[in-house]
């Protein structure tokens, strides 16, 4: 462990006192020290806090992996659900009852690889979720196998030899499948963390927020300080609002763009949902 | 004195308007006051020459199933009719167009073949259907009208149901096809005499007709569905359909998912919110769901499933019915997974028994699959559902204010069952997880957790017993030969039991809607008044009668009912008869040589 992890190892610890003291709060993380899941997890604490959302109104559904523990740590119903399954679960929940706050979390491996397949219905959709997606490139609770973000050229137990397949860019394929809130954030930009969760709750439709997430434990080549050095805030001129010219940042790798890539404000699944009972109750 | 029971089989190709045929037909028989039903036989091909069948068996008395061959057959195409004739029955008929494709020879193909016993009516359907309507898409209603004259049935109710189908496209068109109808009836007027005539009660003539997949769609609106999420799948899709269109007028919503783990997911979900969900799918799709029906154990979220079975194993035979899922229903997960699992028998079963099963569902917060087939599915009859009573209520056991202080979401009871705080109410709140967990839905390892949380699981299966429906027994008491089986086959084996009668052979059959649990102590009972247990069922490898050996330790007599084609109350009847000689009778069966 170097300089900069040890420094990141602490502050995760301080982050563990300091969420005790908030709102939003049930079991002690039970994360590895510096796990970068902290951030968004105060991120979360403080939108919902912020945002005045009740207890009983707030609802966290989760997948399975490192990420996929957050329910347990939130005061509000939790949805610990399969390997891959948030997002549909979520959907249910909220169709279900539309008055809740549905939140969903998972891993890369969860949303993009064995979950890839609901990730882009609940973009076109737009279902009224708000998809957390913590990317450490790896899979942590196994251990640190290759995962769909993992850099090409990775050793891992599962590619020994090298990792051959190209990495997924969920940022992308957020803005593809047409998500109509789309942004991305370092975990270590504690500010900016809890303002993008803030702002993708309050969203009205699907709201996506890819957190670059760090596993201290089991990755050697995707680590803060490999972040660090490549990722940069996306230009104050840049206006969130073009498809096209978000999906140019959002494939650029050096830098990694960090902050919100494209909004677009439109009526909701929901929403419409709502406008045809109406019409049928007349 | 007329006939009371007659099965007429529609044959053609796709274009032919077979459909159109058996809904003129069963639609003018149930207004007569007939009982019947309907079997269409699809190729899984939507278009090219696929052959369709469409057969109606109408009756003065209850009908219970298909029966056993046809009495008339209406062909029109002449080549592909050929082997259905093997299907009439002695004293039966065919009717046949004499101009098929505009040259004769299809007829003679079909007429060469026409065994003894059958008599052939003839006639011109193509050049009727031209004269009538300058078009030959209207064959089929010549030969309505044909056969309408040839049974002896008053013309009008016909004329009526022909307008009421083609004034919707206009009025010009019904008034063809009506004087098509007509001319098919004069035709037979003046070249034939009458065939046969049917014993109709008449008086019914508000009478409608109904299949086992709208039963559970309308039984589950009425008993307070608010969720549904599917994917498209043979032949469960109807259910799905009519919920996407009634659903939204009542305040809830049908989700089409991107495949069968998003579609349990999501009804997952909204269970967890607390309000009554439900899927529909057939074997590939249950398969699909397996992980998540697990989920719904461990976590004790409540499930509805209608799974209407098709042939399998995988694809299988996406058009043609088999019993053969119920074992994945019944153990289709993994770890120690109990859940509810039912069988309606017909289609007023499958009205109440989805009520019912969403009532156990709930209560019990355990996920329930409702093992429905492509027979009762798909198979018209005359609606007996009474939609007039409200069943509309929740069964969700709350907490109490004493049980609200310090809530546990899975607190131990006698019963087995926790008292369930949702999401959006106040007063308590929790997470759920797959993972086992202790009373307060937190992750725990435990040995002694794990024993007593299985413990939980299980002991609701027992506290559920108590208020299971009595199972349905049918028969003879003193009869010494006992049957059971489950779904769709039981309206065959009573037509058997009456068969076997008349051969003086006793039987009395026990069947349940309730496969797990069952109400075992009826069955034990059951079981000790018979000498010998037939069960028949329509799978290869004797699924049911697996789960019975292991349940009550009984032998039974295992018989294979083909699946594909629909159950031969004649073949369960020779199987009744045969353990009665083989088994029973002290004198040997007389044979004639």
């Amino acid at each position: 462990m170097n300089v900069l992890q040890k420094r990141h190892v602490l502050q995760s610890f301080e982050r563990a006192k300091e969420r005790k003291a908030r709102e939003f709060r049930d079991n002690l993380p039970t994360w590895c020290p510096g796990c970068g899941h902290f951030t968004p997890l105060l991120g979360l604490y403080e939108a919902a806090d912020e945002l005045g959302i009740a207890t009983k109104d707030f609802v966290c559904v989760s997948g399975i992996g490192c990420s996929g523990r957050f329910p347990f740590f939130i005061k509000g119903f939790g949805l610990h659900a399969l390997h891959g399954r948030a997002i549909p679960v979520a959907t249910g929940v909220k169709l279900a009852n539309p008055e809740l706050t549905v939140v969903a979390v998972g891993g890369d491996g969860d949303g993009v690889g064995i979950g890839g397949g609901h990730f882009p219905h609940a973009a076109r959709s737009n279902f009224d979720l708000t998809y957390l997606l913590l990317d450490n490139a790896i899979y942590g609770l196994t251990k640190g196998q290759t995962s769909p973000t993992s850099p090409v050229g990775m050793i891992s137990g599962t590619s020994p030899y090298g990792n051959i397949a190209n990495p997924l860019n969920p940022t992308t394929m957020a803005l593809t499948f047409g998500a109509t809130y789309v942004a991305r954030v370092f975990s270590q930009d504690r500010e900016n963390v809890s303002r993008l969760i803030k702002e993708a709750i309050a969203h009205r439709g699907f709201s996506f927020v890819h957190v670059l997430s760090p596993c201290v434990e089991f990755h050697k080549t995707v680590t803060y300080d490999s972040w660090e050095d490549r990722v940069s805030s996306l230009p104050e001129e840049y206006s969130p609002d073009d498809r096209v010219a978000a999906l140019g940042r959002s494939e650029s790798k050096e830098p990694i763009y960090t902050g919100l890539f494209f909004r677009e404000t439109g009526p909701s699944y929901k929403e419409k949902a709502a406008e045809i009972v109406e019409s049928l109750r007349n | 004195m007329g006939q009371k029971d007659l099965t007429v089989r529609f044959c053609g190709i796709a274009g032919d308007g077979i459909v159109t045929s058996g809904k003129i037909w069963s639609r003018a028989s149930a207004r007569l006051g007939l009982d019947l039903m309907v079997n269409d036989n699809f190729s899984a091909e939507i278009r090219g020459l696929g052959k369709s069948t469409t057969d109606i068996r109408i009756s003065s008395n209850r009908v219970l199933s298909m029966g056993d061959g046809i009495d008339v057959l209406v062909a029109m195409t002449g080549k592909d009719a050929i082997a259905d004739l093997a299907h009439l029955k002695d004293g039966g008929f065919v009717i046949y167009d004499t101009e098929i494709d505009d040259d004769s020879i299809a007829d003679h193909v079909l007429s060469a073949e026409i065994p003894d016993g059958i008599r052939s009516y003839p006639i011109p359907l193509t050049r009727i259907s031209n004269e009538n309507t300058q078009n030959t898409i209207a064959r089929n209603i010549v030969s309505m009208g044909a056969l309408s004259y040839l049974v002896g049935l008053d013309p009008s109710m016909f004329v009526d149901i022909i307008e009421s189908i083609l004034k919707r496209k206009s009025e010009k068109l019904a008034a063809k096809n009506v004087a098509a109808f007509h001319a098919g009836r004069q035709f037979c007027e003046e070249h034939y005499g009458e065939h046969t005539s049917i014993d109709a009660p008449g008086g019914a003539s508000d009478a409608s007709l109904i299949n086992g997949n709208e039963a559970i769609a309308y039984g589950a609106l009425d008993c307070g569905l608010k969720f549904f999420a599917g994917y498209p799948i043979t032949p469960a899709t109807k259910i799905m359909e009519i919920c996407a269109k009634e659903l939204p007028k009542l305040g809830g919503w049908m989700l089409q998912s991107e495949d069968e783990i998003a579609a349990i997911s999501a009804v997952l979900g909204g269970w967890f919110a607390g309000k009554r969900s439900m899927t529909s799918t057939a074997g590939p799709g249950l398969a699909l769901m397996s992980e998540m029906i697990n989920l719904g154990v461990m976590a004790e979220v409540p499930l509805v499933i209608a799974n209407v079975q098709r042939g399998g194993p995988s694809t299988g035979l996406p058009t043609k019915v088999e019993q053969g899922d119920l074992n994945i229903a019944l153990y289709g997960g993994s770890g120690d997974s109990p859940r509810i699992v039912m069988a309606p028998t017909n289609a007023e079963e499958c009205y109440a028994g989805i009520k019912l099963a969403f009532d156990l569902a709930e209560k019990y917060q355990s996920p329930l699959i409702f093992l429905s087939d492509l027979f009762l599915g798909q198979h018209t009859v005359v609606n007996r559902i009474d939609r007039s009573q409200d069943l509309n209520r929740s069964t969700r056991v709350k907490p109490n204010e004493g049980e609200l202080a310090g809530y546990n979401r899975f607190a131990d009871s006698e019963t087995g069952i926790s008292p369930w705080v949702a999401p959006g109410e106040d007063g308590a709140f929790y997470s759920i997880t797959g993972l086992e967990h202790s009373d307060t839905g937190n992750p725990n390892f435990d040995a002694a957790v794990h024993e007593r949380m299985q413990a939980k699981r299980y002991r609701k299966f027992e506290s559920m017993m108590a208020e299971l429906p009595a199972p349905t027994t049918i028969g003879d008491d003193d009869a010494e030969i006992g049957i059971t089986c489950w779904g769709s086959v039981t309206g065959s084996v009573i037509e058997a039991m009456e068969l076997a009668r008349e051969e003086g052979i006793k039987s009395k059959l026990m069947v349940s809607m309730m496969i797990n649990p069952q109400p075992e102590a009826y069955f034990r009972a059951f079981f000790d008044s018979c000498r010998e247990v037939i069960i028949p069922e329509m799978n290869y490898s004797g699924q049911y009668a697996a789960l019975m050996k292991s349940r009550y330790g009984i032998r039974p007599v295992e018989m294979q009912i083909p699946s594909v084609t629909l159950p031969s109350p004649k073949a369960i009847a020779e199987k009744i008869k045969e353990v009665h000689y083989e088994r029973i009778a002290e004198t040997p069966r007389l044979t004639v040589v």
